[in-house]
């Protein structure tokens, strides 16, 4: 059922960001998916962050005709850390969703640039050093929005079904 | 209830019944079937991403995939186009009364330059025909295919949309595409190239990639000889690189695509005389051999919504 949610929550997400997000020069920069992604993966963990991670990616590399695998290594990647954060050292802190946003949003960008450069293709890191900070910015201004009506969707798991490997003494 | 009882009394002298000690089962199995899948997921990334990158093997794939999804990006643009437009509205009204004085005074103008124009034009059509005279290509010479903004470009990188006109409506990798109401005259101003083309998809880089590029030309002089490409910094802007120091280029000059008058041996796949920018600044100075020329390019790149491409007559 969570993963139905997931599917359909990132779908739309992902149409938000394809047709009505980048009409505009100021929300370009934004990423919704990104957004709400981390906010699944944290609530979720990283097994299910990095399955809805490559998907999306997958989604968003077929709508653009860019090339396939890009964008899903950067969201695996970002959606299976920001799982492993949310089930150890995240647990009922209300900065995390915002730490996570921030954080992965500056490496997914850098990240967009390094894979750039390693294909061969333009990799402005000025360009890509300028946008961080409205990405920054923007970014953490939809997590607001977002990671609440997110976790109204997928509502925080007990303690005992998120950690499966740190045993509690007494 | 003894005074001197310790924390490892409290722990070890618990008769809770512990998890034995010896290792994890389910922990570890766990820890090992996350790591499987994200290494899974990892790989199979860098496989997309290596048989994408290198073959068009997976390009039929991906545009059955975009196809499919075309439908829900349109709907989303539906759904969304009242909103933009409100938005786009009251955005309007803020500077209208100041816009409005200022397209009066260059409507008179061009009011003006379009007599002088037209009998330029009968003049020239008369030349023309009494010299047998065979030009460029322009855009007269393609058919058009007119066709919407499926995806705009996404993030500081990309700089390319996707269109909703594919092979199948005769586009090809390479053709051009321009924005149908940009330009003076509104015959049409340049967008960009298409580089990747599906059956009902195709993805258009757009001039302000670093790796476009299109030998230009003044429409008012044309002695300058020029390649347009993205600035330094913004996409608003483009410069016209490689003009010598000679010829004389004016601020609010219109430079257009000039065609095959390149120095190169290749022809410019653009016809000529697509409407690029004006002229917005210029200057020279003595260690460089050209001249800076700053274009302001006729489209809004960051809100394209048709588009035409130009394809070939004889299909």
């Amino acid at each position: 059922m969570d993963g139905l949610k997931a599917a359909l929550v990132l779908f739309v997400a992902a149409l938000l960001q394809l047709s009505v997000l980048t009409e505009y020069r100021t929300f370009r920069t934004a990423s919704i998916v990104l957004v709400a992604l981390l906010s699944i993966a944290l609530l979720r963990g990283s097994v299910f962050g990095a399955v809805a991670g490559f998907m999306t990616g997958l989604l968003l590399d077929t709508a653009t005709l860019g090339t396939l695998g890009i964008t899903s290594l950067l969201l695996t990647l970002g959606g299976f850390w920001i799982g492993r954060y949310g089930e150890t050292t995240a647990r009922d802190r209300f900065h995390a969703p915002y730490v996570s946003v921030a954080v992965v949003t500056a490496l997914y960008l850098f990240g967009q640039l390094v894979l750039q450069f390693m294909l061969g293709e333009p990799a402005p890191a000025g360009l890509v050093a300028h946008g961080v900070p409205g990405a920054l910015l923007l970014n953490l201004i939809l997590t607001l929005p977002v990671y609440a009506l997110i976790r109204r969707l997928f509502p925080p798991l007990e303690l005992g079904d998120r950690v499966r490997e740190v045993r509690l003494l007494g | 209830m003894p005074r001197n009882r310790t924390v490892r009394l409290a722990v070890l002298g618990s008769s809770v019944q512990r998890a034995a000690p010896s290792g994890f089962p389910s922990s570890r199995s766990s820890a090992v079937k996350r790591r499987i899948i994200v290494g899974f997921l990892v790989l199979l990334s860098l496989v997309l991403i290596t048989v994408s990158f290198r073959s068009s093997a997976l390009d039929g794939v991906q545009g059955a995939g975009a196809t499919v999804l075309r439908p829900f990006e349109v709907a989303a643009d539906r759904i969304a186009r009242p909103f933009a437009d409100t938005i786009g509205w009251f955005r309007g009204l803020v500077d209208a009364k100041s816009e409005n004085e200022k397209l009066r005074a260059q409507n008179e103008a061009l009011r003006r330059q379009l007599i002088l124009d037209e009998g330029a034009i009968q003049e020239n059509v008369q030349l023309r025909k009494a010299l047998n005279f065979v030009g460029p290509p322009s855009v007269a010479d393609f058919a058009k295919v007119h066709t919407t903004v499926v995806a705009n470009s996404q993030g500081a990188l990309d700089e390319s949309v996707v269109i909703g006109a594919g092979t199948s409506d005769g586009v090809q990798v390479g053709s051009v595409v321009v924005e149908p109401l940009g330009g003076p005259d509104g015959s049409g101003a340049l967008i960009g190239t298409v580089d990747r083309a599906f059956a009902h998809e195709s993805r258009v880089t757009l001039l302000t990639d670093s790796e476009s590029a299109v030998t230009a030309t003044d429409v008012t002089n044309p002695s300058v000889i020029g390649a347009v490409r993205r600035g330094g910094g913004s996409s608003d802007v483009l410069i016209l690189d490689r003009v010598s120091k000679t010829p004389v280029v004016r601020i609010g000059d219109t430079i257009v695509t000039a065609g095959s008058l390149g120095a190169g041996p290749l022809k410019s796949k653009f016809p000529r005389g697509i409407a690029i920018g004006s002229v917005s600044s210029k200057s020279s100075s003595d260690t460089t051999l050209f001249q800076n020329i700053q274009l302001k390019p006729l489209v809004d790149f960051s809100s394209i919504q048709t588009v035409v491409v130009l394809v070939p007559k004889s299909r």
